[in-house]
């Protein structure tokens, strides 16, 4: 009898471990503890054994059936310990489900970029209205009165204003420096300040020139400050949209509101100034023009010229942020077309 | 404008220097040169031939087999479709690796020994387009090939060599010229390029004009009615003259700076205008009747131009006239019969200066653009004259050794005055951010032409020059670029401004847009787009808008109004992306345009209104559109929490032109409406063309949104004892609402949320069942079972009779 216990456990130790899920383990728990277990059927038999052997016989019963439930117990627990969380062989090359896919239209971006980068230097933001006069869109700048970009042509004059003069004619605005008058005017010197927005000019249309694009303007004017530093202007603008440091040179140029006034190149992004096809073999890249705000500018912002300069730069936001991200057809910032505005996350 | 490298070396000798060089410091310092071309790269492998036998082809009547000199040990054997060939001729041979321009047209290409008919031909004789020298060496037929029989050079001289074709042609940006009339001809160049290089310059000409001469019995006298229009003009007459060709080297310049050679008469002229910037023009002496007068033009007077066309004359245009009539339209164009002809041998040569407008209007008004009007424009200096004269009459003794000055007369109006500016030292130092000195800054603007004059230790009186007195220099700014370009921008060190840090930079308005902005991006997932201001009539129509501001020239004949909401544009952008996918949200922030009266910023102007717009669009299914309408809905019921502004309710008031009569609401901020929100009614998608789908619109006056200080959250403690959660089914009529049941029940609970509204089957025709959510709990102890029953129980019965409403069992 105490041999035939030694086997049931023998036996059932060996079944247990080759058991790998709760159901099994419960045949066997009943298998061997159950009402008509095999170890039950022996303690059930044990009234018929002489009395001696009924002791040695139950002690080993009891003991082997503590010893089976125990180990039973704890293969339950290794068991739910491992069991897999699915019930199927996950594929795991299936692609990530994206989040919400909203977002802001490119230009806004890169202005919001830039407008951190200039509120760290202590810039504020400032806008006027889209609608301007020509009185402060040219008049006001220095712009002589033959201008060519007063020609109705470039400018998108409003109807029944075209034929007038000054601040009755009005206009969707050409430019943003019409809006640093209108800012020191209002707030006086000194100032530094950044004016984002949208422009128009009545042209026609291909891959590289739009009638609506977003420009970038800011402006220090401070007392005695020497051109030179405005390279803090570009160098905070070009670095942010190229993620880098990108070499600038400032060469002569002409625009009526600034004097001295400059044409501002930039290092070609494409070749690294070795020359290439992008930048026509110079290894460099007109971006923007730049200069000290001209006398007549200040005078008309209300400030005397003698005591106040400054720094003025305006750069082409679509023509950087298409440099950035290698668009090549300006018309599709405007386009609204969701296929181009998703790509930027 | 095409800058001749040999050309300036007549005033400045630059001819050690790299043409690279020059290029980069012109475009650092004065004017961008955009290109460098050498001319001889065109002519590699192109040299002079002497045809020395021609021998028919035995394959083909218009071909001829040529052997031809080039100068190397063997002739070479070239066969040649030429109609003016000859035993001894000299001519152009592209020999084997040479390119030329097929028929002068195309790309260059690349000459190889060959076979033409079965016969080898090593090289090709070539015309004058072939080699673009169709200018200096025009072919009177078709097959002409270059005849160089008035040359002398030895076979197989470089072609470039032989006719001088060795310049280096710098290409300047025209755009960067505007403002510099004194650089548009080759001695302002050579003037900026002998300062940067610090070389001598030479005087333009030596010639002196013989002042017994003016005035006298030859000379015509001239008379200017318009001094406005014209400060100077001198009349010159000439006799001696004929229509011989200018020299070789003159023709060659001309040709290189992108003027066709004529004869030397008009040669000169133009040669003069190259030179010094200042136009000429020549009348033959024959037509100009007794005397010349500026004058504006008179009503109905006409004038024949050299093209045969006639232009109308009014009197906003200056004319140059004779006793009888117009014969030249000042400074812009000749007339025909008036100017210089193949038979003329007396001239009279105009040397005058006239007002930039007045040239530029009557420019503008004819369509016409000359070399002439693009200088006049700029503004020319009276003074310029005299060194214009002096170099026409050097170049006509030159060329016409019997040429004789037989009279001039020179009528001044006004003489530019020469911009005086009084500079500090000091100031100017502040202002480059680096001190300059006296010797310094005099020894750089007398080289640029201006005198200094030192009053004291810190004053200078500086005199600008002439040429740069037509609007170019006036002011203290002015010398302050001189002296900077001239020294070099790339020499200045970068200076950091100081900082003063007075406060923290706050603008809530404009924290609000971009918080709006991010909100709509990042929580409600639309797309920012843009369209333009002015929309098209088909979207306004549609969406049933009144648009009152319009353009004078809009950029389509039915997109000149701006647009009064930005509604119509994201109709447009919703149809235009329903082609590719079914689900869009968009939205933009944008100014609008309303008729009305506003002044803003200046009293003297008066605008439209102009405002910032906020609008948006959800597409989605049919069978969405009331769900579509909640989203819009909670969005802007919750935007002022997530951006930060005054809370926002909703109302009926005035429904949104383009929004399903049912399905609309009034957005309200602070009591007033400030926007609308609703569904597109199918009438608006009819007309726009949008089917089988639902639209939910808003739109709102960003201007309206008042932006709070700080964060607006709120804090409640939580629950101290547990919330149990509760569902009801409740029936009720259609016409019972959600703000009726929210009425009664959130007072009775801890929190109430809406779920869905249902209508089936099991659902009584007229009735709907509502579905919602409840947090009960007492903040006294935990809810029995009794007390949550009783709870329920109160709900369902204020429910049932208030509204009438049913639970659902
Ligand atoms: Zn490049």
């Amino acid at each position: 009898m105490l041999q035939k216990l030694e086997n049931i456990e023998q036996e059932a130790m060996r079944a247990l471990v080759n058991i790998q899920s709760e159901e099994e383990l419960q045949k066997l728990s009943q298998q061997y503890l159950g009402k008509n277990g095999e170890l039950t059927q022996v303690l059930k038999g044990l009234g018929q054994l002489e009395p001696d052997d009924r002791r040695n016989v139950g002690q080993m019963a009891n003991k082997v059936k503590t010893s089976l439930s125990e180990q039973i117990d704890n293969k339950r627990i290794s068991l739910s310990d491992s069991a897999p969380v699915l019930d199927f062989p996950p594929d795991l090359t299936a692609p990530g489900i994206s989040p919400k896919s909203g977002g802001l239209h490119p230009i806004t971006q890169m202005s919001y970029d830039l407008n951190d980068a200039f509120h760290s230097l202590g810039f504020v933001i400032f806008s006027e209205d889209e609608i301007t006069s020509e009185l402060f869109a040219f008049d006001n700048l220095n712009f002589p009165p033959d201008h060519p970009a007063r020609e109705t042509m470039d400018t998108f004059w409003i109807k029944g204003t075209e034929d007038k003069r000054g601040a009755d004619r009005l206009c969707l605005r050409p430019h943003l420096t019409g809006a640093s008058v209108r800012f020191l005017r209002k707030y006086g010197a000194p100032a530094r300040f950044v004016y984002p927005g949208r422009v128009y000019r009545n042209e026609s249309t291909d891959a590289r020139h739009e009638r609506a694009f977003f420009q970038y303007e800011a402006l220090i004017v401070e007392k005695d400050f020497p051109f030179a530093s405005g390279h803090l202007l570009i160098d905070t603008i070009l670095e942010k949209i190229f993620g880098r440091k990108v070499n600038t040179r400032m060469r002569a140029g002409f625009f009526p509101f600034v004097e001295p006034g400059f044409e501002i190149d930039m290092e070609c992004q494409v070749c690294g100034g070795d020359g290439c096809r992008v930048c026509k073999n110079v290894g460099w890249i007109e971006v923007m023009p730049g200069g000290t705000p001209h006398p007549n500018v200040l005078k008309e912002a209300g400030l005397d010229p003698e005591e106040w300069s400054g720094f003025y730069i305006n750069i082409g936001l679509d023509r950087l942020v298409m440099m950035r991200y290698g668009v090549d057809d300006v018309r599709l910032f405007h386009s609204g077309d969701l296929r181009f505005l998703s790509q930027f996350r | 404008m095409k800058i001749s490298l040999q050309w300036i070396n007549d005033y400045v000798d630059l001819s050690d220097i790299a043409p690279e060089e020059l290029a980069h410091e012109l475009t650092m310092r004065t004017v961008e040169v955009e290109d460098i071309r050498y001319q001889e790269l065109a002519y590699d492998k192109v040299v002079v031939g002497k045809i020395m036998e021609i021998l028919p082809h035995p394959q083909a009547d218009k071909l001829l087999i040529t052997i031809v000199d080039v100068g190397e040990a063997e002739p070479y054997r070239i066969v040649c479709g030429g109609c003016n060939l000859y035993e001894g001729q000299r001519v152009v041979v592209a020999l084997p690796g040479s390119y030329v321009r097929w028929h002068g047209q195309g790309e260059p290409v690349l000459i190889k020994k060959t076979k033409l008919r079965g016969e080898p031909s090593c090289g090709m004789i070539c015309a004058s387009e072939e080699l673009e020298l169709d200018e200096l060496f025009p072919a009177s037929r078709e097959a002409e090939i270059m005849d160089l029989k008035d040359f002398d050079f030895p076979a197989g001289m470089p072609i470039s060599e032989a006719l001088q074709l060795n310049d280096v042609i710098l290409e300047i940006d025209n755009k960067s010229l505007t403002n510099r009339p004194d650089l548009w001809g080759h001695y302002g160049i050579a003037r900026e390029l002998s300062v940067i290089f610090q070389r001598n310059l030479m005087p333009v000409a030596d010639f002196v004009l013989d002042s017994s001469l003016e005035d006298n019995e030859h000379s015509l006298p001239v008379t200017i009615e318009s001094p406005k229009r014209c400060s100077r003009y001198a009349g010159l007459v000439f006799s001696g003259l004929d229509s011989r060709p200018a020299p070789h080297w003159m023709r060659v310049r001309l040709a290189a700076a992108g003027i066709t050679p004529h004869n030397a008469l008009i040669d000169i002229t133009n040669y003069v205008m190259m030179t010094t910037g200042c136009p000429t023009h020549g009348f033959d002496r024959r037509f100009v009747n007794k005397e010349l007068i500026i004058r504006e033009a008179r009503k109905g007077e006409t004038l024949e131009l050299l093209d045969d066309t006639f232009l109308q004359l009014t009197a906003e245009d200056l004319v140059i006239c004779d006793t009888s009539e117009p014969m030249a339209l000042a400074g812009v164009k000749g007339g025909k019969k008036d100017s210089l002809h193949d038979d003329t041998t007396e001239m009279v040569l105009e040397v005058a200066v006239f007002d930039p407008l007045s040239i530029r209007h009557t420019a503008q008004r004819f369509n016409v653009r000359t070399e002439a009007s693009t200088r006049y424009e700029k503004g020319i200096d009276t003074q310029r004259v005299d060194i214009s004269i002096a170099l026409a009459c050097q170049l006509l003794v030159q060329l016409f050794p019997e040429a004789q000055l037989l009279g001039y007369q020179d009528a001044v109006a006004t003489t530019t005055s020469q911009a005086k500016i009084d500079v500090s030292l000091a100031a100017l130092s502040k202002s480059l951010g680096r001190k300059v000195d006296y010797k310094q800054v005099s020894t750089l603007l007398f080289a640029l032409g201006f005198t200094v004059q030192r009053v004291d230790e810190d004053i200078l009186n500086v005199v600008a020059p002439s040429w740069r007195s037509t609007g170019d220099v006036s002011l203290f700014c002015d010398i302050v670029e001189e002296v900077a370009r001239i020294i070099g921008y790339e020499n200045f060190d970068f200076i950091p401004p100081t900082v003063t840090l007075e406060k923290a930079i706050k603008q809530d308005g404009f924290d609000l847009e971009r918080r709006v902005r991010e909100y709509l991006a990042f929580r409600c997932d639309f797309r920012e787009i843009f369209t333009y201001p002015w929309t098209a009539d088909d979207l306004i129509a549609a969406a049933g808008v009144e648009a009152e501001i319009e353009l004078a020239q809009p950029p389509a004949p039915d997109q000149s109004r701006l647009r009064p909401s930005l509604v119509p544009g994201l109709i447009g952008n919703v149809r235009g992306n329903l082609r590719f996918q079914d689900e869009i949200k968009v939205f933009e922030m944008a100014q609008i345009f309303l008729s009305g009266e506003t002044s803003p910023s200046d009293p003297a102007e008066i605008f439209p209104v102009q405002k910032l717009n906020l609008a948006g669009a959800i597409a989605a299914d049919e069978d969405q559109g009331l769900y579509i309408f909640r989203e819009v809905k909670g969005l802007i019921a919750q935007l002022p929490d997530y951006a930060g502004s005054e809370q926002l309710t909703f109302q009926n008031i005035s429904p949104p032109v383009w929004a399903d009569k049912d399905v609309w609401l009034n957005i309200i901020g602070q009591g007033e409406s400030i926007g609308s929100l609703g569904l597109l009614s199918s009438k608006v998608k009819n007309a726009v063309g949008i089917k089988r789908t639902q639209v939910a619109v808003f739109e709102l006056d960003m201007t309206k949104l008042t932006p709070q200080p700080t964060r607006g959250h709120e804090y409640r403690p939580l629950p101290h004892y547990p919330l149990v959660e509760e569902d009801f089914a409740m029936i009720v009529e259609e016409k019972v609402t959600w703000e009726q049941v929210r009425e009664i029940v959130e007072p009775m609970v801890k929190e109430l949320t809406y779920v869905e509204e249902y209508r089936g089957s099991q659902i009584p025709a007229g009735k709907k069942s509502l579905l919602f959510h409840v947090l009960l709990g007492s903040d006294e102890g935990t809810l029995s079972s009794d007390q949550i029953a009783g709870k329920r129980g109160a709900i369902v019965k204020q429910l049932s009779k208030k509204l009438g409403a049913e639970l659902r069992q």
